[in-house]
């Protein structure tokens, strides 16, 4: 079998805002660059933001205040170096993003319109009506087909070539018709999206199985800050898809199955717009303790119904659009129902602010980079603020494009050989032939219910130790399994069995790296411990998967600065 | 749904089945399900899938109808499977349901086909905004209110391809660029950030180019995101009379016919439209001329009513259009 070696300067993987915008940057530089993505680029989960992107650059607001406001809400685990090099470079970020056509909402005088967010000193929001996301990520790939970036898509990565220290290529198939090939680079950068899939009630898309980070992890470099996954307030019953928190900002309340506004015993003062963390567990511990509402009592009221007609149709209309598809219930003339969601990954492949992946504490890997929301630079440290997504993986994304167009020069290309690829033959043989009897949809259900039950908005070590137990019972049983499919044409059901196995080995991080961390903080809340404990734990978990899949932990100074630590109180 | 009940109710689906690689024909496969009121098509497609046969093979991602992956058909009509409740699709076409993708000629594996064709006239009309980019810039483009509108929400077009394979020219006309391409076109075009001079051109040419739309209103019947992109190819025709570039052809001469018409009489001259739409090549139309004359919708010339106020009828007009022709 002959193996086609494609050889580029520098290989993207993903194609979302990061990836897209570092794919531009290397273009523009001359660099022979190519992005690798499973779907079509246009379908890549940053489409999916609702919200906002922030800037500080109205009048009433500055870049410290934004830089306060990320660090307070990270629960002061962000780098504080990193915070500030992402807020200082936020204005500018967005208008750049404006000149390459982003379609902003306007002010009456012209200028990008910006709304007020939970968590906020100023109205920093920069928005799109209600689909910023999907602009912006129209916008970067537009720009990046228009100078020439070559795009791989419906290719899947399913290793990275990794020796000695220097990463120097990635292997793929394409998953129209299973043709496998080296893509042989100097240098590789990861932009390959969160891994809230692992949890059964989640916001994200199907495609985000978190792949990079296993496929890094496996290769025995750390994952940082696994434990930390955002779970947000408002996901519909049932599904998890997301309800933009422009709902709370407009005024919906909240109500339990005894009619009472909940939050008025959670958090008196900012009711339902206090930060996600508080508003998710109040939710979650109104349906724990029998006071949930809906078919399968797993859910609480969110009425907006007192808004109006024409203010819902005006600035909450894709949400309605949502609710009446998935719940058959319009919010102009009835509550919906919601509940907490698993949202946004705030751990992942751990990153300085140039973006060169760690090796471990002090050293880097050479030739290989990430960024966005499979990065852990750590901008969002234990509790990401909203709008700042969108903004690290546009920001981040460009900056670490430029600091590859930087190094590569200097970065001698490794030859790919054949033997590169036989981790991932035996892999996909494995698949194809293992005659088992468990399946992959089984073992998923199992997981994701085990996640969301046990390692979710709340933990104690109790439930912890039964998610580690049953993450490692998984691991056991993906090698019984058996699939159907033997074709090599969109073999999907392949796909999912390759993307499951990376959902198992990053789950064993998060459940590891949250036992551990006896302390309540940001979005990891123990029960056991509901404190936040500085002086044993303001530092980042980094943990490593031997060949066996045993995780070890280690940890990693926090960088401070002029943002001081204080009870986190809104 | 209310909030308190989940109805479920049994409906059988017919399921279009081809693997490239191993079938010589499609076959439609059964399955019969109880389908929950909470379900949307792409539910389905899951369940076919995790419970069934893990074969089954579909695009999807985002599963709340703004990726645009997930584009089949449900009984002929185009849909964004994670955005369609089966409660709809019952009540349009009752308890049996046909699953099928988009264009079963270019099935690849069940509903997945071979978009290359979409994607070629999606990139035909420069799809991005063309404009020398401020990499550093201390300022954004100044855009009012008036001029953001001017997109009409175009740019919501997530490629899905559910107007593109539901067009009846694309069926037929391998060169038109389709009700998805124009969107496009329109969204940079309508953009006052945009310098382009190519794309208003190319979507001007004969076969491939907005001239070709038959106006049956399909495209705006199937979007899942409620583009209206004939409302697009529409404004695509205004853009092309302003701006001058319309050349003449059959389909420009029809609309500059109309408005001749108008002009002269206020109300529509059938005949004369014709004439001027058609040139010598109206000879064609004679047995029809012939019936359309004996059922009086001919009217000769110096019998054509004229319409009240045609003074005011000739200054709207007047002031209103840019034909050159």
């Amino acid at each position: 079998m002959s193996i086609p070696i494609y050889t580029y300067d520098a290989i993207i993987v993903g194609s979302g805002l990061a990836g897209c915008a570092a794919a531009r940057e290397l273009q523009n530089a001359g660099k022979k660059v190519a992005v690798i993505t499973k779907l079509h680029p246009l379908r890549s989960h940053s489409g999916a933001a609702q919200g906002g992107v922030n800037a500080a650059f109205s009048d009433e607001d500055s870049v410290e205040l934004h830089e306060y406001d990320t660090v307070k809400g990270s629960d002061y685990l962000a780098d504080q170096d990193a915070v500030e090099f992402l807020c200082k470079n936020a204005p500018e970020t967005i208008r750049w993003a404006e000149r390459m056509g982003a379609a902003f909402s306007r002010t009456a005088d012209g200028k990008i319109a910006q709304r007020p967010f939970g968590g906020q000193s100023s109205p920093r929001a920069c928005y799109a009506k209600d689909r910023t996301g999907l602009t912006l990520l129209q916008t970067i790939y537009e720009q990046a087909y228009r100078v020439g970036v070559k795009f791989w898509d419906e290719w899947y990565v399913a290793d990275l070539i990794y020796k000695d220290g220097k990463v120097s290529g990635v292997i793929a198939f394409n998953i129209r018709d299973m043709h496998m090939a080296i893509f042989n680079a100097k240098s590789v950068m990861f932009a390959t999206g969160g891994y809230a899939r692992s949890f059964k009630i989640n916001s994200n898309a199907h495609a985000n199985t978190g792949d990079g980070l296993s496929i890094v992890a496996r290769h025995g470099l750390p994952l940082e800050d696994m434990e930390f996954v955002q779970f947000h307030p408002s996901g519909l019953s049932g599904n998890g898809v997301l309800i933009s928190e422009a709902a709370r900002g407009e005024g919906g309340k909240l109500f339990n199955s005894e009619g009472e506004r909940f939050m008025e015993r959670y958090a008196p003062n900012a009711l339902e717009l206090a930060s996600h963390d508080v508003v998710s567990r109040a939710i979650l511990n109104e349906i724990r303790e029998g006071r949930g509402v809906g078919p399968r009592k797993d859910a609480v009221f969110i009425d907006v119904t007192h808004l109006g007609k024409d203010l819902i149709m005006e600035r909450l209309p894709e949400l309605r659009e949502l609710a009446i598809t998935f719940l058959g219930l319009d919010m102009i003339k009835e509550p919906i129902l919601i509940s907490a969601t698993a949202h946004y990954s705030m751990g992942g492949i751990p990153v300085n602010i140039a973006g060169n992946v760690r090796k471990n504490n002090t050293e880097y890997v050479e030739g290989f980079y990430a960024a966005g929301e499979c990065a852990c630079v750590s901008v969002h440290g234990a509790n990401r603020l909203g709008a700042n997504s969108v903004l690290e993986a546009l920001l981040f994304g460009r900056y670490v494009g430029k600091t590859m167009v930087e190094e590569i020069d200097s970065i001698e290309l490794r030859p790919a050989s054949v033997d590169d690829v036989q981790t991932t033959l035996d892999e996909i043989n494995f698949i194809l032939n293992n005659n088992g009897d468990e399946t992959i949809p089984g073992l998923r259900e199992e997981l994701q219910q085990c996640m969301t039950a046990n390692a979710g908005a709340f933990r104690t070590k109790e439930t912890l130790e039964i998610a580690v137990a049953k993450v490692k019972e998984l691991r056991a049983r993906f090698k019984n399994i058996r699939i159907k499919d033997k074709s090599k044409v969109f073999n999907t059901e392949l796909q999912e069995a390759i993307e499951f196995g990376h959902m198992v080995d990053y789950s064993a991080f998060i459940v590891e790296s949250a036992i551990a961390r006896n302390e309540s903080r940001g979005a990891h809340f123990r029960e056991d411990f509901d404190t936040r404990d500085d002086e044993n734990f303001l530092k980042h978990t980094m943990g490593y998967m031997d060949k066996d899949g045993e995780i070890s932990l280690d940890y990693m100074d926090v960088v401070l600065g002029k943002h001081e630590l204080k009870a986190r109180t809104y | 749904m209310s909030t308190s009940t989940i109805t479920t109710q049994k409906v059988n689906f017919k399921v279009f089945r081809f693997n490239a690689d191993e079938d010589y024909l499609p076959y439609y496969e059964d399955y019969s399900m109880d389908v929950t009121s909470e379900e949307v098509v792409l539910d389905i497609l899951n369940r076919i899938k995790w419970d069934h046969d893990g074969s089954f093979s579909y695009r999807r991602s985002c599963r709340h109808g703004i990726c645009g992956a997930c584009a089949i058909k449900v009984n002929g009509r185009s849909t964004l499977a994670c955005k369609e409740s089966m409660s709809t699709m019952i009540e349009y076409f009752g308890n049996e349901l046909t699953i099928e993708p988009l264009s079963t000629k270019r099935a690849v594996k069940d509903m997945i086909i071979d978009k290359a064709d979409f994607w070629d006239k999606h990139e035909s009309v420069n799809p991005y905004l063309v404009a020398d980019i401020d990499e550093a810039p201390t300022c954004e483009n100044l855009v009012s209110l008036h001029e953001a509108e001017e997109l009409n929400e175009a740019d919501l077009c997530i490629q899905c391809g559910a107007c593109h394979y539901a067009c009846p020219v694309t069926e037929v006309n391998e060169d038109f660029f389709g009700p998805a391409a124009f969107a496009a076109a329109y969204r940079f075009e309508s953009d006052i950030r945009d310098s382009d001079t190519d794309r208003l051109k190319a979507v001007n040419e004969e076969k491939q180019g907005v001239w070709d739309c038959v106006k049956c209103y399909e495209c705006a019947e199937v979007c899942p995101k409620e583009i209206n992109p004939i409302e697009k190819i529409t404004k695509l025709h205004q853009m092309s009379f302003t701006s001058g570039i319309a050349k003449s052809n059959v389909a420009t001469r029809h609309a500059v016919g109309f408005k001749n018409s108008i002009e002269k009489h206020g109300v529509l001259d059938e005949g004369q439209l014709v004439l001027y739409s058609e040139g010598p090549g109206i000879v064609k139309h004679i047995p029809v001329a012939l019936k359309m004359f004996k059922k009086g919708k001919i009217i000769m010339p110096w019998n054509m009513p004229k319409s009240d106020n045609l003074d005011e009828i000739q200054k709207l007009v007047k002031s209103s259009s840019t034909a050159k022709f």
